[in-house]
């Protein structure tokens, strides 16, 4: 796993590369925004990949609960903590852009808000993870509290959207109707795909890292008569 | 002779907690009228062992089969500090939907704890507490009990109300499993002992007018064998 | 475990807690003065001369129950900890589900009065106009309060095994109280400004969905937290 993990990565660090070359002297510049508008083919999938992290911790959360093995547990931390590594890189690259185009570091747009919350959440997952010392009592909690956040996720989604706009009225994940020039939006998907190569990469590097330290605790403890 | 059907049946029981091993493959039966004693160190697995039987804890492979509920007597009194001897029954009465004053009061009396009834058990000594938490433990007439160190921080009277206790529990047909390391007392009681040494059950073999002392020193033997 | 002796379970172990609760007052008095100090603070805590009260008002109140509910969460898991008396709970015929419920209808009640004191505290500091939006406020006020014992009851269950069990109930709960309370906020926000009822009706959907998907969400995945 652990090799193969590599594997996923370096292609998917070779693709990233491939998406910087892209972005950066194929893909025309934004009329408005200018050069500054580069950092997105990084921002937007990189948010992409954290959010289906979490998305992945959920899932994989309710299938321990159901199955109780090992190893959905291990998966559902990799990815957490890979989903929150991204989510660093969202919310650093975020605001370089912001500054430049919207002239401010930050701003309360409903998007910025959505995806703050839902990475403070996944940052006290893991913190639970960390403050639990029982491999069961471990797995069961934060499987409970993974199902709890992705139930949770439309609610905020909804409330943000409601916030900004203050005239309730029904607002589902519907993305921005793509209305950029053709290079710009492959750029785009490219990087999608890219981020996503990454994130399997990372995760199963995680895994598999996670499952070694399982092994060598369990060697230790086996030891004792 | 046809053995009667067991109060309680300990199938292959096996617990881990984390990675390690506290409860590895142990088995027995305890019949009516039976009063098992468990002698083992410090982190034998005893008290592991005991919160399987009772439920508290999930057996990680093997089974445990009893009719009801069990009562137990552990290291922690189960009780609220704030709530008076009285009132801590009653609410766990209520749980058990047995919830009648009679009862209560009469397990207080019982358990010579009659006088203070009505007083915050925050201010309760060792030995009222180990006796109140026996009073909770038998407050649903249970087949099953469950004794962790029962005697530990007991006077030689309130140690006697136990015993009584005990004695009362088996007359009536009642089973009993016992960890201990105050021998003296309650090997006197018990039908067989079985020694636990890191977790597994080295030997399960009937008191047969054995004394405290010896039965240590058996303990001793199979420790020593195990190492 | 039949329907009355679920209901007869829940209502002794909510009742155990209120006893110890008023046997002790310290979560209870604390809670309050809590809230009052928070009230204060947040009335100083702004340029009275460009926010009004009015526009302050909402938000403090909902910023007020929210920290003071907090304090008052953990106590009731820590009482079961004290002497491992959830051990002395679960050797009763007492099902995780009515355990949940007495523990849930505990902290309701609890949270419930510790409202009813700092509401009026603050009509009196915020000189709001309400008392014919009372009955509006007060349904809004106990539809916030479900959403945050329903989720407050679970989390605090998991947060007492750990270390540091003061500071993980908040770092895990508030993201959860985001939807309720913002809701609360806009709502109490619209019913102060004496708004017209169907501008309250997406907010309020929004709030009763969260009431019903979260308390049976928590009530289903409680056994998982509660057997070891």
């Amino acid at each position: 796993m652990a090799r193969r993990g590599t594997v996923v990565t370096a292609v998917a660090l070779l693709g990233l590369v491939g998406v910087y070359v892209r972005a950066l002297a194929f893909t025309p510049p934004d009329r408005a925004q200018g050069l500054a508008q580069k950092i997105f083919y990084v921002h937007a999938p990189v948010a992409w990949a954290a959010l289906l992290a979490f998305a992945i911790t959920g899932l994989v959360s309710l299938l321990y609960l159901v199955l109780r093995d090992r190893k959905l547990d291990l998966i559902a931390a990799a990815s957490a903590e890979v989903g929150v590594a991204f989510g660093i890189a969202m919310l650093t690259t975020g605001p370089i852009w912001g500054k430049p185009i919207w002239g401010t570091w930050w701003t309360w747009d409903a998007r910025l808000t959505f995806t703050l919350i839902i990475f403070l959440l996944f940052v006290g997952y893991l913190v639970l993870r960390g403050a639990l010392t029982d491999f069961d009592v471990r797995a069961r909690f934060s499987a409970v509290l993974g199902i709890m956040a992705i139930v949770l996720v439309p609610f905020i989604h909804v409330t943000v959207y409601w916030f900004r706009t203050l005239h309730p009225k029904p607002v589902l994940l519907k993305p921005d109707a793509p209305s950029m020039p053709g290079t710009m939006l492959a750029t785009l998907l490219i990087s999608v795909g890219v981020f996503t190569v990454l994130y399997i990469g990372f995760t199963m590097q995680r895994y598999a890292l996670a499952v070694l330290r399982d092994v060598r605790e369990e060697e230790t403890a086996g030891a004792i008569p | 002779m046809p053995s009667p059907d067991p109060v309680v049946a300990v199938r292959g029981v096996s617990r881990r907690f984390g990675h390690r091993w506290v409860v590895k493959d142990i088995s027995f039966e305890v019949p009516p009228g039976e009063a098992l004693l468990l002698v083992g160190g410090n982190g034998a697995g005893k008290t592991t062992l005991l919160r399987v039987i009772a439920g508290l804890l999930n057996p990680t492979a093997g089974a445990v089969e009893r009719h009801a509920m069990a009562g137990m007597v552990a290291h922690h009194t189960m009780l609220y500090d704030a709530l008076t001897a009285r009132e801590n029954l009653w609410f766990f009465a209520r749980l058990h939907g047995v919830a009648e004053r009679g009862r209560v009061d009469a397990l207080l009396e019982r358990l010579g704890l009659g006088s203070v009834a009505g007083e915050r058990i925050a201010i309760f000594s060792r030995g009222m507490l180990q006796r109140l938490a026996i009073a909770r433990a038998l407050l649903h007439d249970p087949e099953l009990l469950l004794l962790d160190e029962p005697l530990s921080g007991l006077d030689e009277t309130a140690a006697q109300i136990v015993l009584d206790v005990v004695a009362e529990l088996r007359a009536r047909g009642g089973a009993l499993v016992i960890a201990t390391h105050q021998l003296a007392e309650l090997v006197a009681v018990a039908a067989r002992v079985g020694y636990i040494v890191s977790g597994r059950l080295a030997a399960l073999e009937p008191v047969d007018g054995r004394d405290a002392a010896s039965v240590m020193n058996r303990y001793r033997e199979l420790a020593a064998g195990a190492r | 475990m039949p329907g009355s002796a679920l209901v007869r379970v829940s209502v002794a172990v909510a009742a155990k807690d209120l006893a110890v609760e008023l046997r002790t007052k310290t979560a209870f008095v604390s809670s309050i003065v809590f809230a009052v100090l928070v009230l204060a603070v947040l009335y100083f805590a702004r340029d009275a001369t460009a926010v009004a009260d009015l526009d302050l008002a909402p938000g403090a109140l909902w910023v007020t129950f929210t920290f003071a509910g907090m304090l008052g969460l953990n106590r009731a898991f820590l009482l079961e900890r004290e002497n491992r008396a959830l051990d002395g709970l679960r050797l009763t015929p007492a099902s995780p589900t009515a355990i949940f419920l007495g523990k849930a209808l505990g902290n309701l009640v609890f949270l419930g009065v510790v409202e009813l004191i700092s509401l009026p505290v603050f009509i009196l500091f915020y000189d709001v106009p309400i008392w014919r939006q009372l009955p509006i406020l007060m349904g809004v006020i106990a539809m916030a309060t479900i959403a945050f014992v329903a989720v407050g009851t679970l989390l605090s269950a998991m947060v007492v095994r750990t270390r540091f069990s003061e500071v993980m109930l908040p770092l895990l709960l508030l993201p959860f109280l985001v939807p309720p309370v913002v809701s609360a906020v806009q709502l109490t926000w619209r019913i102060l400004a004496l708004r017209p009822l169907s501008e309250l009706t997406g907010w309020l959907s929004l709030l009763a969905a969260f009431d019903v998907i979260f308390f049976t969400l928590s009530l289903l995945l409680f056994e998982a937290i509660l057997v070891e």
